[in-house]
Protein backbone atom coordinates (compact mmCIF):
# COMPACT_ATOMS: atom_id res chain seq x y z
CA UNK A 1 0.00 0.00 0.00
CA UNK A 2 2.81 1.89 1.03
CA UNK A 3 4.36 1.67 -2.55
CA UNK A 4 1.19 2.56 -4.32
CA UNK A 5 1.13 6.05 -2.51
CA UNK A 6 4.74 6.77 -2.95
CA UNK A 7 4.16 6.18 -6.80
CA UNK A 8 1.28 8.60 -6.92
CA UNK A 9 2.24 12.21 -4.91
CA UNK A 10 0.71 14.36 -7.88
CA UNK A 11 -1.92 12.75 -6.76
CA UNK A 12 -1.51 13.19 -3.36
CA UNK A 13 -0.86 16.60 -3.77
CA UNK A 14 -4.06 17.43 -6.70
CA UNK A 15 -6.12 15.29 -3.60
CA UNK A 16 -4.92 17.96 -1.03
CA UNK A 17 -5.92 20.67 -3.54
CA UNK A 18 -9.18 19.70 -3.79
CA UNK A 19 -9.35 17.46 -6.82
CA UNK A 20 -11.97 14.70 -5.68
CA UNK A 21 -11.09 12.84 -9.23
CA UNK A 22 -7.26 12.71 -7.74
CA UNK A 23 -8.91 11.79 -4.40
CA UNK A 24 -10.79 8.60 -5.19
CA UNK A 25 -7.87 7.57 -7.28
CA UNK A 26 -5.83 7.85 -4.25
CA UNK A 27 -8.04 5.96 -1.80
CA UNK A 28 -9.52 3.00 -4.61
CA UNK A 29 -7.16 0.61 -3.44
CA UNK A 30 -8.27 1.34 0.43
CA UNK A 31 -12.07 0.98 -0.26
CA UNK A 32 -11.68 -2.54 -0.42
CA UNK A 33 -10.05 -3.12 3.02
CA UNK A 34 -12.21 -0.05 4.31
CA UNK A 35 -15.57 -1.64 3.18
CA UNK A 36 -14.47 -5.20 5.04
CA UNK A 37 -13.24 -3.38 7.83
CA UNK A 38 -16.78 -1.68 8.12
CA UNK A 39 -18.76 -4.59 7.60
CA UNK A 40 -17.36 -6.44 9.92
CA UNK A 41 -17.48 -3.58 12.66
CA UNK A 42 -21.43 -3.24 11.38
CA UNK A 43 -22.30 -6.45 10.51
CA UNK A 44 -24.34 -5.30 8.25
CA UNK A 45 -23.19 -5.04 4.30
CA UNK A 46 -25.00 -2.14 3.27
CA UNK A 47 -24.82 -0.08 5.89
CA UNK A 48 -20.51 -0.90 5.95
CA UNK A 49 -20.61 0.51 1.70
CA UNK A 50 -22.60 3.60 3.09
CA UNK A 51 -20.49 4.13 5.96
CA UNK A 52 -17.21 3.74 3.67
CA UNK A 53 -18.87 6.04 1.09
CA UNK A 54 -19.24 9.14 3.95
CA UNK A 55 -16.31 8.22 5.63
CA UNK A 56 -14.72 9.23 2.12
CA UNK A 57 -15.86 12.79 1.90
CA UNK A 58 -14.60 13.04 5.45
CA UNK A 59 -11.56 12.06 4.51
CA UNK A 60 -11.42 14.28 1.53
CA UNK A 61 -12.18 17.50 3.88
CA UNK A 62 -9.76 16.41 6.41
CA UNK A 63 -6.60 15.20 3.81
CA UNK A 64 -4.69 18.96 4.91
CA UNK A 65 -4.65 17.06 8.66
CA UNK A 66 -3.08 14.29 7.35
CA UNK A 67 0.45 14.09 9.05
CA UNK A 68 3.24 11.79 8.04
CA UNK A 69 4.39 10.31 4.45
CA UNK A 70 1.54 8.57 2.33
CA UNK A 71 2.39 5.00 4.21
CA UNK A 72 -0.09 6.89 6.43
CA UNK A 73 -2.59 7.64 4.40
CA UNK A 74 -3.73 3.64 4.89
CA UNK A 75 -4.47 3.55 9.05
CA UNK A 76 -5.53 7.47 8.63
CA UNK A 77 -8.05 6.23 6.64
CA UNK A 78 -9.33 3.46 8.59
CA UNK A 79 -9.37 5.10 11.33
CA UNK A 80 -11.99 7.47 9.62
CA UNK A 81 -14.24 4.50 9.01
CA UNK A 82 -13.99 3.24 12.00
CA UNK A 83 -15.13 6.54 13.59
CA UNK A 84 -17.72 6.38 11.26
CA UNK A 85 -18.98 3.15 11.92
CA UNK A 86 -19.28 3.97 15.46
CA UNK A 87 -20.85 6.85 14.67
CA UNK A 88 -23.79 4.65 12.54
CA UNK A 89 -23.60 2.37 15.70
CA UNK A 90 -25.11 5.70 17.89
CA UNK A 91 -27.54 6.25 15.33
CA UNK A 92 -31.40 5.89 16.48
CA UNK A 93 -32.44 4.04 13.33
CA UNK A 94 -29.09 1.04 14.24
CA UNK A 95 -31.11 0.53 17.31
CA UNK A 96 -34.20 -0.68 15.23
CA UNK A 97 -32.72 -2.63 12.78
CA UNK A 98 -30.51 -4.48 15.56
CA UNK A 99 -33.46 -5.19 17.38
CA UNK A 100 -34.81 -7.49 14.09
CA UNK A 101 -31.45 -9.10 14.77
CA UNK A 102 -32.09 -13.00 15.02
CA UNK A 103 -30.71 -14.29 17.93
CA UNK A 104 -27.30 -16.17 17.75
CA UNK A 105 -25.97 -18.99 19.68
CA UNK A 106 -24.42 -18.29 22.57
CA UNK A 107 -21.28 -19.68 24.13
CA UNK A 108 -18.90 -17.64 21.94
CA UNK A 109 -16.15 -19.96 23.20
CA UNK A 110 -17.44 -23.04 22.64
CA UNK A 111 -16.96 -25.35 19.30
CA UNK A 112 -14.92 -25.40 16.75
CA UNK A 113 -16.79 -24.70 13.90
CA UNK A 114 -16.30 -21.41 11.53
CA UNK A 115 -19.70 -20.45 12.15
CA UNK A 116 -19.39 -20.54 16.08
CA UNK A 117 -16.35 -18.28 15.79
CA UNK A 118 -18.01 -16.02 13.19
CA UNK A 119 -21.38 -15.67 15.70
CA UNK A 120 -18.80 -15.15 18.52
CA UNK A 121 -17.15 -12.45 16.50
CA UNK A 122 -20.51 -10.40 15.97
CA UNK A 123 -21.08 -10.89 19.77
CA UNK A 124 -17.93 -8.97 20.49
CA UNK A 125 -18.33 -5.26 21.29
CA UNK A 126 -17.36 -3.50 18.00
CA UNK A 127 -14.48 -1.82 19.73
CA UNK A 128 -12.64 -5.74 19.94
CA UNK A 129 -13.74 -6.58 16.38
CA UNK A 130 -12.00 -3.29 15.42
CA UNK A 131 -8.05 -4.31 16.34
CA UNK A 132 -9.16 -8.11 15.30
CA UNK A 133 -10.06 -6.61 11.75
CA UNK A 134 -7.28 -4.66 11.23
CA UNK A 135 -4.86 -6.93 12.21
CA UNK A 136 -5.98 -10.41 11.18
CA UNK A 137 -8.30 -9.78 8.24
CA UNK A 138 -6.45 -6.89 6.47
CA UNK A 139 -3.16 -8.29 8.00
CA UNK A 140 -1.97 -4.15 8.44
CA UNK A 141 1.59 -4.28 11.19
CA UNK A 142 1.24 -3.94 14.39
CA UNK A 143 2.56 -0.38 13.82
CA UNK A 144 -0.09 0.65 11.83
CA UNK A 145 -3.08 -0.91 13.68
CA UNK A 146 -1.49 1.14 16.87
CA UNK A 147 -1.93 4.29 14.28
CA UNK A 148 -5.71 3.38 13.09
CA UNK A 149 -6.47 2.72 16.34
CA UNK A 150 -4.82 5.64 17.87
CA UNK A 151 -3.00 4.31 20.55
CA UNK A 152 0.71 3.12 21.45
CA UNK A 153 2.22 -0.10 19.91
CA UNK A 154 2.52 -1.96 22.95
CA UNK A 155 -1.27 -0.79 23.50
CA UNK A 156 -2.19 -2.14 20.41
CA UNK A 157 -0.94 -5.70 20.79
CA UNK A 158 -2.74 -6.02 23.93
CA UNK A 159 -5.79 -5.15 22.45
CA UNK A 160 -5.14 -7.49 19.90
CA UNK A 161 -4.61 -10.01 22.23
CA UNK A 162 -7.37 -9.30 24.58
CA UNK A 163 -10.01 -9.29 21.69
CA UNK A 164 -8.54 -12.75 20.68
CA UNK A 165 -8.77 -13.96 23.87
CA UNK A 166 -11.98 -13.27 23.81
CA UNK A 167 -12.62 -15.96 20.77
CA UNK A 168 -10.29 -18.21 22.34
CA UNK A 169 -9.92 -18.17 25.73
CA UNK A 170 -6.97 -20.37 25.35
CA UNK A 171 -4.40 -18.65 23.24
CA UNK A 172 -1.40 -17.49 24.30
CA UNK A 173 0.65 -14.49 23.19
CA UNK A 174 2.92 -16.74 20.83
CA UNK A 175 -0.60 -18.34 19.03
CA UNK A 176 -0.94 -14.77 18.37
CA UNK A 177 2.00 -12.74 17.61
CA UNK B 1 -4.09 -23.78 19.09
CA UNK B 2 -1.27 -22.85 16.18
CA UNK B 3 -1.84 -19.37 15.09
CA UNK B 4 -2.37 -19.91 11.57
CA UNK B 5 -4.94 -22.14 12.49
CA UNK B 6 -6.47 -19.63 14.46
CA UNK B 7 -5.83 -16.73 12.28
CA UNK B 8 -7.51 -19.00 8.84
CA UNK B 9 -10.76 -19.50 10.97
CA UNK B 10 -10.42 -16.15 11.93
CA UNK B 11 -10.36 -14.82 8.46
CA UNK B 12 -12.82 -17.46 7.32
CA UNK B 13 -15.45 -15.72 9.89
CA UNK B 14 -14.69 -12.16 8.86
CA UNK B 15 -14.78 -13.45 5.11
CA UNK B 16 -18.00 -14.73 5.64
CA UNK B 17 -19.58 -11.85 7.56
CA UNK B 18 -18.39 -9.14 5.27
CA UNK B 19 -18.40 -10.85 1.77
CA UNK B 20 -16.92 -8.32 -0.84
CA UNK B 21 -18.04 -4.70 -1.93
CA UNK B 22 -20.26 -4.16 -4.33
CA UNK B 23 -18.35 -3.22 -7.60
CA UNK B 24 -20.02 0.06 -7.86
CA UNK B 25 -18.39 1.22 -4.60
CA UNK B 26 -15.35 3.10 -6.21
CA UNK B 27 -18.30 4.94 -8.49
CA UNK B 28 -20.40 5.49 -5.55
CA UNK B 29 -17.27 7.33 -3.34
CA UNK B 30 -16.20 9.25 -6.33
CA UNK B 31 -19.77 10.36 -6.93
CA UNK B 32 -19.85 11.24 -3.30
CA UNK B 33 -16.93 13.60 -3.38
CA UNK B 34 -18.03 15.62 -6.48
CA UNK B 35 -21.14 16.34 -4.96
CA UNK B 36 -19.56 16.84 -1.97
CA UNK B 37 -20.05 20.46 -1.30
CA UNK B 38 -17.36 21.40 0.17
CA UNK B 39 -14.24 20.81 -1.15
CA UNK B 40 -11.76 22.05 1.44
CA UNK B 41 -8.19 22.08 0.64
CA UNK B 42 -5.20 24.88 0.91
CA UNK B 43 -6.87 27.08 -1.29
CA UNK B 44 -9.67 27.09 0.86
CA UNK B 45 -7.55 27.95 4.05
CA UNK B 46 -5.71 30.25 2.29
CA UNK B 47 -9.18 31.68 1.32
CA UNK B 48 -10.42 31.94 5.13
CA UNK B 49 -6.51 33.35 5.44
CA UNK B 50 -7.10 35.93 3.50
CA UNK B 51 -10.40 36.95 4.77
CA UNK B 52 -8.79 37.46 8.11
CA UNK B 53 -5.97 39.36 7.02
CA UNK B 54 -8.42 41.52 4.83
CA UNK B 55 -10.66 42.04 8.33
CA UNK B 56 -7.51 43.18 10.07
CA UNK B 57 -6.51 45.47 7.45
CA UNK B 58 -9.77 47.21 7.09
CA UNK B 59 -10.03 47.34 11.25
CA UNK B 60 -6.65 48.81 11.17
CA UNK B 61 -7.23 51.28 8.74
CA UNK B 62 -10.66 51.92 10.64
CA UNK B 63 -9.05 53.06 13.58
CA UNK B 64 -5.80 55.07 11.71
CA UNK B 65 -8.83 57.16 10.05
CA UNK B 66 -7.39 58.41 6.72
CA UNK B 67 -9.64 55.33 5.31
CA UNK B 68 -13.15 55.23 6.25
CA UNK B 69 -14.99 54.50 2.81
CA UNK B 70 -11.92 52.02 1.43
CA UNK B 71 -13.29 49.21 0.84
CA UNK B 72 -12.41 49.80 -2.31
CA UNK B 73 -8.87 48.96 -1.69
CA UNK B 74 -9.03 46.12 0.36
CA UNK B 75 -8.86 42.41 -1.94
CA UNK B 76 -12.02 41.16 -1.00
CA UNK B 77 -11.99 39.51 -3.73
CA UNK B 78 -9.03 37.40 -3.03
CA UNK B 79 -10.58 36.65 0.23
CA UNK B 80 -13.58 34.62 -1.41
CA UNK B 81 -12.83 30.63 -1.24
CA UNK B 82 -13.35 29.93 -4.80
CA UNK B 83 -16.32 28.47 -5.65
CA UNK B 84 -17.90 24.93 -4.78
CA UNK B 85 -21.04 23.37 -5.10
CA UNK B 86 -22.18 24.56 -2.33
CA UNK B 87 -21.13 28.19 -3.11
CA UNK B 88 -23.67 28.10 -5.96
CA UNK B 89 -26.46 30.65 -4.79
CA UNK B 90 -29.23 29.13 -6.99
CA UNK B 91 -30.01 25.82 -6.30
CA UNK B 92 -31.32 25.22 -10.09
CA UNK B 93 -30.27 22.44 -12.02
CA UNK B 94 -26.47 22.12 -12.07
CA UNK B 95 -25.47 19.33 -14.60
CA UNK B 96 -22.55 17.79 -13.56
CA UNK B 97 -21.22 14.97 -16.37
CA UNK B 98 -19.64 12.42 -14.71
CA UNK B 99 -17.19 9.78 -16.16
CA UNK B 100 -17.70 7.81 -13.48
CA UNK B 101 -19.55 4.19 -14.15
CA UNK B 102 -23.19 4.10 -13.47
CA UNK B 103 -23.82 2.61 -9.87
CA UNK B 104 -24.46 -1.82 -10.56
CA UNK B 105 -28.19 -3.23 -10.97
CA UNK B 106 -27.88 -4.55 -7.44
CA UNK B 107 -27.91 -1.14 -5.76
CA UNK B 108 -30.99 -0.36 -7.55
CA UNK B 109 -34.64 -0.07 -5.96
CA UNK B 110 -36.88 -1.52 -9.08
CA UNK B 111 -41.10 -0.83 -8.65
CA UNK B 112 -41.37 -0.99 -4.98
CA UNK B 113 -40.98 1.81 -2.00
CA UNK B 114 -38.59 2.82 -0.21
CA UNK B 115 -38.72 4.91 3.14
CA UNK B 116 -35.77 6.77 4.87
CA UNK B 117 -35.86 7.45 8.43
CA UNK B 118 -34.01 10.44 9.40
CA UNK B 119 -30.80 9.47 11.71
CA UNK B 120 -30.80 12.73 13.92
CA UNK B 121 -34.12 14.56 12.77
CA UNK B 122 -34.61 18.32 13.41
CA UNK B 123 -37.98 19.32 14.38
CA UNK B 124 -38.54 20.78 10.87
CA UNK B 125 -35.70 20.04 8.45
CA UNK B 126 -35.68 23.24 6.58
CA UNK B 127 -34.58 22.45 2.65
CA UNK B 128 -32.09 25.36 1.13
CA UNK B 129 -31.31 23.70 -1.75
CA UNK B 130 -32.67 21.26 -4.86
CA UNK B 131 -30.34 20.29 -7.34
CA UNK B 132 -30.57 17.86 -10.20
CA UNK B 133 -27.81 16.31 -12.00
CA UNK B 134 -26.74 13.82 -15.07
CA UNK B 135 -24.20 11.46 -14.72
CA UNK B 136 -22.92 8.03 -16.77
CA UNK B 137 -25.95 5.47 -15.99
CA UNK B 138 -28.32 7.69 -14.09
CA UNK B 139 -29.52 10.96 -12.63
CA UNK B 140 -29.38 12.71 -9.58
CA UNK B 141 -31.58 14.87 -7.60
CA UNK B 142 -30.40 16.77 -4.47
CA UNK B 143 -32.20 18.07 -1.28
CA UNK B 144 -30.22 19.76 1.02
CA UNK B 145 -31.07 20.54 4.65
CA UNK B 146 -29.86 22.82 6.55
CA UNK B 147 -30.35 21.93 10.15
CA UNK B 148 -31.07 17.98 10.00
CA UNK B 149 -32.43 15.62 8.43
CA UNK B 150 -36.32 15.03 8.37
CA UNK B 151 -38.11 12.88 10.51
CA UNK B 152 -38.52 10.11 6.92
CA UNK B 153 -38.60 10.36 3.48
CA UNK B 154 -41.11 8.37 1.62
CA UNK B 155 -39.91 7.43 -2.20
CA UNK B 156 -42.72 5.29 -4.02
CA UNK B 157 -42.56 4.94 -7.79
CA UNK B 158 -45.78 5.06 -9.87
CA UNK B 159 -46.51 3.70 -13.83
CA UNK B 160 -47.48 7.45 -14.46
CA UNK B 161 -46.12 10.80 -14.17
CA UNK B 162 -49.76 12.47 -12.87
CA UNK B 163 -49.34 13.79 -9.27
CA UNK B 164 -51.49 15.19 -6.92
CA UNK B 165 -50.90 18.63 -6.24
CA UNK B 166 -50.95 18.77 -2.41
CA UNK B 167 -52.60 22.71 -1.71
CA UNK B 168 -55.32 22.27 -4.62
CA UNK B 169 -55.84 18.45 -5.04
CA UNK B 170 -55.16 19.66 -9.09
CA UNK B 171 -53.77 16.64 -11.32
CA UNK B 172 -50.36 17.81 -12.66
CA UNK B 173 -49.02 15.79 -15.24
CA UNK B 174 -45.08 16.16 -15.25
CA UNK B 175 -42.84 15.21 -18.04
CA UNK B 176 -42.43 11.52 -19.06
CA UNK B 177 -44.20 8.29 -18.58
CA UNK B 178 -43.66 7.44 -15.42
CA UNK B 179 -42.68 8.33 -11.93
CA UNK B 180 -41.72 8.82 -8.49
CA UNK B 181 -43.36 10.20 -5.60
CA UNK B 182 -41.07 11.88 -3.10
CA UNK B 183 -42.87 12.30 0.55
CA UNK B 184 -40.90 14.24 3.25
CA UNK B 185 -42.35 14.30 6.06
CA UNK B 186 -40.77 17.14 9.08
CA UNK B 187 -39.73 19.03 7.04
CA UNK B 188 -40.08 22.91 5.19
CA UNK B 189 -39.65 23.90 1.74
CA UNK B 190 -40.41 27.59 1.93
CA UNK B 191 -38.35 29.16 4.74
CA UNK B 192 -34.77 28.54 3.65
CA UNK B 193 -35.93 28.01 0.11
CA UNK B 194 -36.43 30.42 -2.38
CA UNK B 195 -35.36 28.57 -5.48
CA UNK B 196 -36.72 26.98 -8.45
CA UNK B 197 -39.64 24.14 -7.79
CA UNK B 198 -39.81 23.08 -11.11
CA UNK B 199 -36.51 21.37 -12.29
CA UNK B 200 -35.53 19.56 -15.62
CA UNK B 201 -32.50 17.50 -14.98
CA UNK B 202 -31.62 14.98 -17.38
CA UNK B 203 -32.59 12.41 -20.03
CA UNK B 204 -33.58 9.56 -16.55
CA UNK B 205 -35.52 12.63 -14.69
CA UNK B 206 -37.04 14.48 -17.22
CA UNK B 207 -38.98 16.65 -14.67
CA UNK B 208 -38.95 17.26 -11.21
CA UNK B 209 -41.48 19.76 -9.08
CA UNK B 210 -42.81 20.37 -5.66
CA UNK B 211 -45.74 19.47 -5.30
CA UNK B 212 -46.91 20.38 -2.03
CA UNK B 213 -45.01 22.22 1.15
CA UNK B 214 -47.30 22.59 3.90
CA UNK B 215 -47.64 21.91 7.69
CA UNK B 216 -44.23 19.73 8.05
CA UNK B 217 -44.99 17.30 4.86
CA UNK B 218 -42.88 18.47 1.46
CA UNK B 219 -43.95 16.55 -1.53
CA UNK B 220 -41.80 16.25 -4.85
CA UNK B 221 -42.72 14.64 -8.01
CA UNK B 222 -40.18 13.29 -10.39
CA UNK B 223 -41.10 12.64 -13.82
CA UNK B 224 -39.23 9.69 -15.62
CA UNK B 225 -38.37 7.78 -18.66
CA UNK B 226 -38.89 4.66 -17.80
CA UNK B 227 -39.69 2.69 -14.77
CA UNK B 228 -38.06 4.05 -12.09
CA UNK B 229 -34.87 1.88 -10.61
CA UNK B 230 -33.76 3.95 -8.13
CA UNK B 231 -31.03 4.51 -5.31
CA UNK B 232 -32.09 6.58 -2.40
CA UNK B 233 -29.67 7.19 0.60
CA UNK B 234 -28.38 9.78 3.09
CA UNK B 235 -25.20 12.22 2.68
CA UNK B 236 -24.12 14.28 5.64
CA UNK B 237 -22.18 17.22 6.46
CA UNK B 238 -24.63 19.29 5.12
CA UNK B 239 -27.26 16.50 5.37
CA UNK B 240 -28.47 15.34 2.04
CA UNK B 241 -31.10 13.28 0.83
CA UNK B 242 -29.81 11.82 -2.80
CA UNK B 243 -31.93 9.74 -4.86
CA UNK B 244 -30.24 8.07 -8.43
CA UNK B 245 -32.72 7.25 -10.78
CA UNK B 246 -31.08 4.30 -13.50
CA UNK B 247 -31.20 6.02 -16.95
Amino acid sequence: MGLVMEQRPPAMARAADGDPDAFSVLIQPLLDPAYRLAAVMLGDRSAAEDAVQEASVKAWRKLGQLRGDERSLRPWFLSIVANECRMARRQRWWSVVRVAEPQRPSEPGAGGLASDLKDAVLRLPADDRLPLVLFFYLDLPLDEVARALGVSESAARSRVYRAARKLRSDLTEEDVF
Amino acid sequence: MPRDDFKRELNDAFSRISGSPGSDLPARVRSALIDAPERRGPGWLAGVAAVAIAALIVGALFVIGPLRSGHSTVPVGVATPSPSVADSPTPAVSPSPSPSSSPTQSVYVCGSSTTLNGTQPALSALIDSVRGGTHAGYDRITIEFQNGQPANVQITPQSNATFTQGASGQQVQLQGKDGLLIVIHGADGHTAYSGPTDIHVGSGILEARQLEDFEGVVQWGLGLAKPACYHAFWLTNPNRLVIDVQT
